[in-house]
């Protein structure tokens, strides 16, 4: 008989895994570079804090604002956000959250009552749970501000609609989780995904086509959203206001019966899971073919003007660049992105009537966005080399060799995707003129290769692993983002500021005469930097080699 | 004179506080095939990663093939083949993909990268899923195919950590006599191992390290030859493991300690 007490409570468990994933957080931060990604979280919280505590106010407005003005059917929309919130914003940023494997608890000896409950208690841990308690809280202050004799009611309606909406948001990630326990069915849902998000950027032109024509469409589906949790909240709050003690009654005992059906279906999962349900990443085994060798000649040698060892990085990265559906995808959205923007904002577009905007003005912008885009993985570019890193510095090459690799092929891309956007951008806008086409070419250069050498450095100095087309678990490094928004910023202040030297100047050929003098520049500090970001990489080898090994 | 593969000077490696490696003075004299062996945590694998260049060492020297690292890393890299911890492979690139990367990597042309990459999955029984991707390959295929990249280029000396673990017994046997066939033709092997049995039967050559010292190095008959006795020249490399790195008595768990198990 194992010395082993009987069960320890749900609440020592939670406790104790409470203080474990405090442990590790501490722990992480014994190294300096995981210290700087602190920083950098700290950075971010600070704007998340201003952006949760302004909600705060709002609710707590709306919340007194409605009851005291007895507009009392608008209380479901307050509850109508927080529930959107709180289960679509998960879904955004599955890709940046850390991610704890509850499944590894699964080696104690731990009740299946347990595992579901400390399940459902993380899920009041991520940032969209807390956001959304600290609006539902506020927005009960102000009701109970405005109507104290609602606290009660209001209290146990918002408990109800908390633990509906954990519940509900714990279901859809182990589902999510289920749905992308394969590579291929994860990259193909995150495609679909992301595709559906840029999407909704069609939602404004055509609103302003069709909005007239679909609006009593939407007005006539109304009454059926009535009995969907958010409005069932509201209108139990409504109900307490009104004195009607039945109304509110049945909107509560709606509202707990979907608790109770949400609490059911996760409790399911949770079953699979505490039963030992595997969800694999390796293929079912197969029968291995008849094996003939098979002779992949690569043909004639296209990259024979690159040495032997930077024309086998370019390959690999095209290979990885092309087996990656989330990088893959990201090469669709900019001319989908200049379609979208050219409705929005174009002149030429009949749906946006006096609002266009000039050629001249929207090329430049378009070509930001799209550097803005493109560039960011590269200021983390070994993120997918996970132990592969290693052969950089046991092979006979120079680290140059590596970065030249890698920032060609990029480059390559970036010229395809630009090209791409310039040939959309003349069909649906128009070409700029000549001067201004001159100046952002040379400006893109300029800003492109300023860029590289900065995201070379960044790469080097602040790795962090990424695994291939999955969206849970994976964080950029604080630092490598806060250098990558500081170097936009830098590199695209200046280049704005230049472009309209023109305008202020009345010497319209001036922003391109600076900008081919500043993109020359680029260039020859881009290679005179690349012999010290080698002599940095063997310094820093170390730090790549751990940080992308584990 | 023989020629000497690998010789390191006072090669020390401190973490901090902890010194991994604590002056270690290695030689290895060309076509041997050397184990080396130590404990958990013994510096094994932080000793085998500066040899190799993944890590740096806080001092000392190492020369492999007459050429010092510190001065001229390329020119070594050349000369060197490694299987390292973990591995190593791009596990988003086919097999085939992958030994001609290296192969370039190490400077051959396209011809010989093509048939030499063919020949070795033929050899690893690797070729008959040209289309798998390296992350879908069980372990034991991930270490063949890390073990046939390592020798693409015919390396003078090769580096492999653990090279056997998770290889089954038919391709543990291919392995090891292509590896002895190396040794013959000249090729230097630096090889550590937890299994004792295989590293004596394998190699010719042996240095024990033990908390970052290297406390023995010879040939197993000269290790044999150290042990007291008349018992020495019957004692297996186990026994002989055992007697330099548990002989302060310290080193055994006390199961007495255990009481609450038994």
């Amino acid at each position: 008989m194992a010395d082993v007490m009987r069960s320890g409570s749900a609440f020592e468990q939670i406790r104790l895994v409470a203080g474990l994933r405090w442990r590790i957080l501490r722990n992480s931060l014994r190294r300096k570079n995981n210290r700087l990604d602190l920083i950098g979280l700290i950075f971010t919280g600070f704007f998340s804090g201003i952006f949760v505590l302004g909600l705060c106010f709002a609710f707590y407005a709306g919340g007194y604002a409605f009851l005291s003005r007895g507009r009392l059917e608008w209380l479901a929309f307050l509850f109508w956000g927080i529930f959107l919130f709180w289960q679509i914003f998960p879904i955004f940023v599955a890709g940046f959250g850390a991610n704890f494997e509850f499944r590894t608890l699964l080696r104690f000896p731990l009740s299946l009552g347990a595992f579901y409950i400390i399940g459902l208690a993380y899920g009041f841990a991520d940032f969209s749970s807390l956001a959304s308690v600290c609006w539902l809280l506020s927005m009960t202050v102000g009701a109970a501000v405005a109507k104290p004799g609602v606290l009660p009611a209001m209290l146990l309606v918002v408990a109800l609609f908390m633990l509906f909406n954990v519940t509900l948001e714990r279901l859809i990630s182990s589902w999510l989780e289920r749905l992308f326990s394969r590579r291929r069915t994860r990259e193909l849902f995150l495609g679909i995904f992301i595709l559906s998000m840029v999407s909704l950027n069609f939602l404004a032109p055509l609103m302003q086509r069709y909005g007239t024509t679909a609006r009593p469409a939407f007005f006539r589906l109304l009454p059926y959203f009535a009995w969907l949790p958010p409005s069932l909240a509201g209108r139990a709050v409504a109900a307490v206001t009104q004195l009607h003690p039945g109304a509110f009654l049945i909107s509560f005992a709606a509202l707990l019966l979907y608790v109770a059906l949400f609490s059911a279906l996760p409790w399911r999962r949770f079953s699979s899971q505490y039963g030992g349900e595997e969800l694999s990443e390796t293929a079912a085994p197969v029968r291995a073919a008849v094996r003939p060798i098979t002779t992949t000649d690569d043909g004639l040698d296209r990259l024979s003007l690159l040495s032997p060892q930077v024309a086998a990085i370019v390959r690999k990265e095209f290979r990885y660049l092309t087996r990656n559906g989330f990088a893959y995808l990201t090469l669709l959205l900019p001319p989908i992105l200049i379609l979208i923007f050219s409705m929005n904002f174009s002149g030429s577009h009949p749906t946006v009537g006096g609002k266009g905007v000039s050629a001249d003005l929207f090329f430049p912008g378009m070509m930001a966005y799209l550097i803005l885009i493109l560039m960011a993985p590269a200021y983390n570019s070994f993120a997918y080399e996970g132990r592969g890193i290693q052969v950089y510095f046991t092979a006979p090459l120079r680290f140059r060799d590596v970065l030249l690799g890698k920032n060609l092929i990029l480059v390559s891309v970036l010229s395809v995707e630009i090209a791409l956007s310039l040939a959309m951008l003349a069909w649906r806008v128009g070409l700029p003129s000549p001067h201004m086409l001159v100046a952002t070419c040379a400006a893109v250069i300029f800003t492109i290769v300023g860029q590289l050498t900065i995201a070379n450095w960044s790469s080097i100095s602040f790795p962090r692993k990424m695994e291939f087309g999955q969206m849970r678990g994976q964080r950029q490094s604080g630092m490598a983002v806060l250098v990558a928004f500081a170097s936009q910023i830098l590199l695209g202040g200046i280049s704005a500021l230049i472009l309209f030297t023109g305008s202020w100047t009345g010497d319209l050929w001036l922003p391109a005469e600076v900008f081919v003098f500043l993109a020359a520049a680029a260039v020859g500090g881009y290679f005179a930097s690349l012999d010290a970001l080698t002599n940095l990489a063997e310094r820093k080898k170390e730090l790549l080699i751990e940080a992308l090994c584990r | 004179m023989p020629e000497v593969a690998i010789q390191t000077q006072s090669l020390t490696r401190r973490f901090g506080n902890l010194t991994a490696v604590d002056g270690i003075d290695l030689q290895v004299t060309a076509g041997q095939f050397f184990g080396f062996l130590g404990p958990n945590g013994a510096g094994k694998s932080t000793t085998i990663k500066i040899l190799t260049g993944l890590l740096a060492p806080t001092s000392g020297t190492i020369q492999l093939l007459g050429v010092d690292f510190a001065t001229n890393p390329l020119e070594v890299k050349r000369q060197i083949g490694v299987v390292p911890e973990g591995l190593g492979l791009f596990d988003r690139l086919t097999g085939s993909e992958y030994l001609k990367f290296v192969g370039r990597m190490y400077g051959l042309d396209r011809a010989t990268t093509q048939r030499r990459s063919e020949e070795l999955l033929d050899f690893m029984q690797l070729a008959d899923r040209p289309k798998t991707l390296i992350a879908d390959y069980s372990h034991g295929m991930q270490k063949k195919l890390a073990l046939a990249a390592a020798v693409i280029h015919g390396p003078r000396i090769l580096f492999l950590d653990e090279p056997f673990e998770g290889v089954d017994a038919l391709a543990a046997g291919a392995l090891k006599a292509l590896l002895a066939r190396m040794t013959e033709r000249g090729t230097t092997i630096f090889l550590t191992s937890h299994v004792l049995e295989i590293v004596e039967r394998l190699c010719s050559h042996v240095a024990i390290i033990h908390k970052g010292r290297l406390v023995a190095q010879g040939s197993l008959e000269e290790l044999r030859a150290g042990i007291a006795g008349e018992a020495g020249s019957k004692t297996t490399l186990e026994q002989i493991f055992l007697s330099i790195v548990g002989q302060d008595g310290t080193e055994r768990p006390q199961l007495e300690e255990l009481s609450w198990l038994m």
